[in-house]
């Protein structure tokens, strides 16, 4: 909201200058987003006075001047066409500045001394429409009669000074989108007396007529339309409004159309009512019927677009046709014409709601609609309509007519909040008694009655204790509250069991070498197909109804997409050795719950992707296992899996507890690779932390270090290629359990050679493992081992084929 | 024979001192206290001695024995050290040359940011709570006082997967989660990610991150959220930070403030990252609004409570010099690497 100290000063005694009261305002909760201060760029510019023109002796697009400036006779040379002896104009002096920073210097053009210059409507920084007289690329010929402010400066000739303040109003005060509701800010914040200059119109009683010159008003839709009230003017003359008027339109950023409209939008601005003007001639049947419109009905609106509207939409309609848009614009069919002679002024109060839906719907968003959309008080209605007809009557341009029609269905509720001035007090973290609290209310015209604080008609955001206190606060002065800590019951603050594992394997990740990635949670069907995602994930997928774009479209079953990409664009821009990880979600649609209105499932999932030199499948599934180490994860199997189609169906792998699968682990598969332009192998690992959690079991016990010495037996096997070495271990590792008795243990297998040769044939691989036996509470014999040796061995023998190699 | 022991003596200790290293040294010690060695044949040759010098011959050796080893073993130390010191001298490293590491990896910048403000909540006794991405609009705007009306309920701002169902355009929601699954004493901060329907520049991205902060208890004053985040900005941005306070609005607080902080920067002077100004733009917080108390199950008329919430990533961009948001999402390696 734009606002003009001079505006403002009808309200309130201003002291300060314009960056102080900014400073005040924003620190009372009226944030300053700029600061105008219009004319300030135009220094050292005065009225002058052409007394000679002569030829330039070396150019003949120029010209030589004197030109009287008051104090002193000076030569000018100019190229100008349209000056002629005794102009008067503005001549910017040696050492003026204009608007965007140019400076004027004394200098010679063409050998010829000149000694300033003379300025154009645009070097001023003024806006050719306002000064319809003036042409564009020439000088600013200024009226004759102004040869008495010779010498003058041009800023206070002209009257361009205006310092202007543009606030950032916070949607819960829409009366501050008033010149009157932010004067009301002003003297308090400034803690003087509030002006009130249109207390006038509270007080101003119009009869209430069922019909006035003929004209009648309905409303069919109580719901969205609170009041209407109407007020007529007649013999109206449509011309110009005052400069007064235009010039206060124009600081508010508002453009001067004629009288009557003009005085609909400095109401407006005044009193924070949106109003329109209807030429009465152009409502058939005289009849006003506020309603909602037909699925499907067409208005025109004053911009010159037809607009489609439904039954969502209210309309101001007469008895044939809509004539607006409720709160949003009028339509061109009722527009005020030159010809108009008698007009209606509508001052009307909408349901916020209604009106942002509509014209969010019609794509207009107007100065009405975005103050109507926070809600506005429908007392102040009438109070618009009276001064509307007010301003007719000052300016002259017509005579209002006796009485109102006030359609008020839907009465404005006066809201009265309990005065606890504890809780105030314990709320903000202050100590003010009664009478400073009242005092404070009482500058913002807030009255205490008894108990209860009244919120006045202008003031709909106050509701609770909380609103009272926040007005306290803000006139207390926020930056005078105290920095205390709260008195309270001591809290742990200790991170939780999923928290403390995250934390563990991201730094041991990091210092694994890898670096940490941040993702978006959406992809869009094309990643997905790249990544050759499982059917039955994609149908996980959840769709965004209104994404940025079909990249951005659904949100992400698996994180294997995000990471792909992240790698293609390492491996694109000739990184190496990239080992990255992210711990971040996937989301699931698994039973409809979307559409069931339930939340779907969100899994935290670890990724890992990596490629280059020291990146392969061994090591990535060392770096799962110490993942897994470190999170407490003690019993799992690694299962072969090759049904996952992101990965190589030869090089991939399930990490499952039971049947429950905690992580895949593999490198991509070559298709992957291929469709995001990757030509090395990379690796790929999910992890799923809630499983983690779940399956964390951190119960560690002492065990007794062992004190009597281990056998060690090595063998080593012939077997066929397909036989996987986990299989032969757990054969191993079950055997000795059923024959070692007592403290007796296969302590240890270690796998300490594969090695395949065509010595030993076709697809045959030869496993040399060193078994580690030991007895906790003796020296082990030979006896006791060899027997259990040939069992395992003839075992191996009968399971896997496998020749022992001697 | 007394003579002969002391020549013995003088002789030996010469040739100890002669002794280069430890061999010869070993050759000495045989020559005059082996089996055959020349104090021994000494003592062997006692017999042929009185009985009244026998003692006194007998101690004599003894004691030229003990001292010559007693300095054998002193010599022998030295010897041993020169001889160390010739080895160590012979195994000289370049200690420049590169070393034998795992290069270490590194968090990202936003993790960074979270993690620290993390453990400075945790010192004050907040829990780190956590909360669905895809919510359901109630929890996002219905409990949080923004009726189905409000504008900030613009579909423009907020991604939707059903008229129910959306993703969350702030962590706030874990509040109201936390607030009905908890009795108060709380005091909670949740980070993660949020969503709103921006375009990708240099200053926005459709994803982002935000920390909110939660107290709820009995007598929770306005002073006691500005003395929270003075700390909290203190210890996060520098002791010499200072808060500012502004009023300001926010559906789900009453009273709201704006907070401000002391550029950390240029501490205050005027700098491009806070616009010459002095002061950054940190937060948005209030106390809680009575109708989020209520529709959270929480009694407004026993318990106050304030609430704060901030962007991360404009906080890691100000503090690692990053100009340009789109880079913590792009993940180049070497980017990652500088953190």
């Amino acid at each position: 909201m734009k606002a003009s100290i001079e505006w403002l000063k009808e309200y309130s005694d201003i002291d300060v200058d314009c960056e102080k009261l900014g400073d005040i305002l924003t620190m009372t909760g009226s944030k300053v987003e700029e600061i105008i201060e219009k004319g300030k760029d135009i220094k050292n510019v005065v009225v002058g006075k052409i007394l000679k023109i002569e030829k330039h002796p070396d150019a003949d697009k120029l010209v030589v001047t004197k030109v009287d400036v008051g104090t002193e006779k000076i030569q000018i040379v100019t190229g100008a066409k349209n000056i002629k002896e005794n102009d008067v104009i503005p001549v910017a002096k040696d050492g003026a500045e204009l608007p965007g920073g140019k400076k004027i210097v004394r200098s010679p053009l063409r050998g010829v001394d000149s000694c300033g210059m003379m300025c154009s409507v645009g070097e001023l920084g003024l806006d050719i429409k306002d000064y319809k007289d003036q042409i564009e690329d020439g000088i600013m010929i200024l009226p004759s009669s102004y040869e008495k402010y010779l010498g003058k400066d041009i800023v206070d000739v002209l009257n361009l000074r205006e310092d202007i303040i543009d606030f950032e109003i916070t949607p819960n005060r829409p009366d501050c989108l008033s010149i009157e509701g932010l004067g009301r800010e002003v003297a308090a914040s400034l803690n003087k007396k509030f002006k009130d200059p249109r207390k006038n119109l509270n007080e101003e009683k119009v009869e209430n007529k069922k019909e006035l010159e003929g004209l009648k008003v309905d409303i069919t839709a109580p719901d969205l339309c609170y009041r209407y009230v109407a007020r007529i003017v007649k013999d109206v003359k449509i011309g110009p409004s005052p400069e007064w008027l235009v010039r206060r339109l124009k600081a508010c950023g508002v453009r001067s159309i004629n009288n009557i409209v003009d005085i609909t939008n400095y109401v407006m601005l005044e009193l924070g009512q949106p109003m329109h003007a209807f030429d009465i001639n152009s409502i058939e049947g005289k009849h006003i019927t506020v309603r909602r419109a037909k699925n499907g009905e067409k208005i025109t609106t004053l911009d010159g677009i037809e607009r489609e509207l439904d039954e969502e939409n209210l309309v101001i309609s007469d008895q044939k046709k809509p004539v607006a848009i409720a709160g949003v614009m009028g339509g061109e069919n009722s527009e005020i014409e030159d010809n108009t002679t008698t007009v209606v002024f509508e001052s009307a109060v909408f349901y916020g709601g209604n009106v942002r839906k509509t014209a969010k719907k019609v794509g207009l968003r107007t100065e009405s609609s975005s103050r109507y959309e926070k809600g506005l008080s429908a007392e102040n209605a009438e109070r618009a309509a009276n001064r509307a007809v007010e301003l007719v009557e000052m300016l002259g341009v017509g005579k209002a007519v006796e009485g109102k029609i006030d359609v008020y269905p839907t009465k404005q509720k006066i809201n009265k909040i309990k005065f606890d001035v504890d809780r105030i007090n314990s709320l903000v973290g202050i100590n003010l008694s009664k009478k400073e609290m009242v005092d404070i209310l009482e500058k913002l015209d807030i009255k205490v009655e008894e108990d209860y604080v009244i919120a006045p008609y202008f003031r709909m955001d106050l509701e609770f204790v909380a609103d009272i206190a926040e007005e306290i606060a803000r006139f207390y002065g926020y930056d005078k509250l105290d920095t205390t800590l709260i008195k309270a019951e001591a809290t742990l603050g200790i991170r939780n069991k999923e928290q403390k594992i995250e934390k563990k394997i991201e730094n041991l990740l990091v210092d694994n070498g890898l670096s940490e990635i941040y993702t978006y949670g959406f992809v869009g069907e094309k990643d997905l197909e790249k990544s050759k995602i499982r059917e039955e994930l994609i149908k996980n997928a959840i769709e965004i109804s209104n994404p940025l774009s079909d990249e951005y479209k659904l949100m992400r079953p698996t994180t294997v997409p995000s990471m792909m990409q992240i790698l293609a664009l390492n491996n694109n821009r000739k990184n190496t050795n990239v080992k990255l990880f992210d711990i971040s979600r996937s989301y699931r649609n698994i039973d409809s719950e979307v559409e069931k209105g339930e939340i779907p499932l969100q899994e935290n999932i670890l990724t890992i992707g990596m490629y280059g030199e020291d990146s392969d499948f061994y090591t990535l599934k060392g770096l799962i296992e110490n993942v897994l180490e470190a999170s407490n994860v003690n019993r799992y199997d690694i299962v072969k899996e090759s049904k996952n189609s992101s990965y190589h169906p030869g090089r991939c792998a399930n990490i499952k507890v039971g049947i429950d699968i905690i992580a895949t682990i593999g490198e991509v598969h070559p298709e992957v690779l291929i469709n995001y332009d990757i030509n090395k192998r990379c690796y790929l690992a999910e992890v799923n932390i809630s499983k983690i959690v779940k399956y964390s079991k951190a119960n560690k016990k002492y065990e007794e270090v062992a004190k009597f010495p281990a056998v060690e037996r090595d063998i080593a096997i012939v077997v066929d290629e397909d036989i996987q070495v986990g299989d032969i271990e757990k054969v191993i590792m079950k055997k000795a359990k059923r024959l070692l008795k007592g403290k007796k243990e296969l302590e240890e297998i270690k796998l300490f050679d594969i090695y395949r040769d065509k010595k030993l044939g076709e697809g045959k691989k030869s496993i040399a493992y060193s078994l580690i036996f030991r007895d906790k509470q003796k020296s082990l014999s030979d006896d006791e081992v060899n027997p259990v040796m040939e069992e395992i061995i003839k075992e191996l023998e009968e399971k896997f084929e496998a020749i022992l190699r001697k | 024979m007394k003579e002969e022991i002391k020549k013995i003596k003088e002789n030996s200790i010469k040739e100890m001192e002669k002794c280069k290293d430890l061999k010869t040294l070993n050759d000495v010690r045989v020559k005059y206290l082996g089996k055959k060695g020349e104090l021994t044949l000494v003592l062997r040759g006692m017999g042929k001695l009185s009985p009244e010098e026998r003692p006194i011959i007998g101690s004599l050796v003894n004691e030229v024995r003990d001292e010559l080893n007693s300095l054998l073993e002193k010599k022998e130390k030295e010897l041993e050290h020169e001889e160390l010191e010739r080895k160590l001298a012979t195994e000289n490293i370049d200690v420049t040359e590169p070393s034998k590491k795992i290069v270490l990896g590194s968090k990202h910048p936003i993790t960074q940011v979270i993690e620290e403000v993390e453990e400075i909540f945790l010192g004050m006794g907040y829990e780190i709570a956590d909360g669905p991405e895809v919510e359901k609009s109630i929890y996002n705007f219905d409990k949080l006082n923004t009726p189905p009306d409000h504008p900030a309920r613009d579909i423009q701002d907020t991604f939707y997967i059903t008229d129910d169902i959306l993703l969350r355009s702030q962590t706030s929601p874990v509040q109201a989660r936390v607030m009905e699954e908890k009795k108060p004493p709380i005091k909670i901060i949740c980070p993660g990610a949020v969503y709103r329907s921006d375009s990708v520049d240099a200053t926005h991205s459709p994803v982002f991150h935000q920390i909110e902060g939660l107290v709820v208890d009995k007598n929770v004053s306005m002073t006691d959220l500005k003395g929270t985040l003075e700390m909290f900005a203190k210890k996060c941005l520098g002791e010499n930070t200072k808060i500012r306070f502004r009023p300001h609005h926010f559906p789900f607080t009453e009273p709201s403030a704006e907070a401000d902080v002391s550029c950390f920067v240029c501490g205050g002077k005027g700098c491009k990252v806070c616009k010459g100004e002095g002061w950054i733009e940190l937060l948005g917080c209030g106390m809680v609004h009575p109708n989020v108390f209520k529709n959270c199950g929480i009694d407004p008329e026993i318990y106050s409570g304030f609430a704060f919430g901030f962007g991360v990533e404009r906080i890691a961009m100000a503090k690692f010099g990053i100009e340009d948001m789109r880079l913590l999402f792009e993940n180049d390696v070497r980017f990652l690497k500088q953190f």
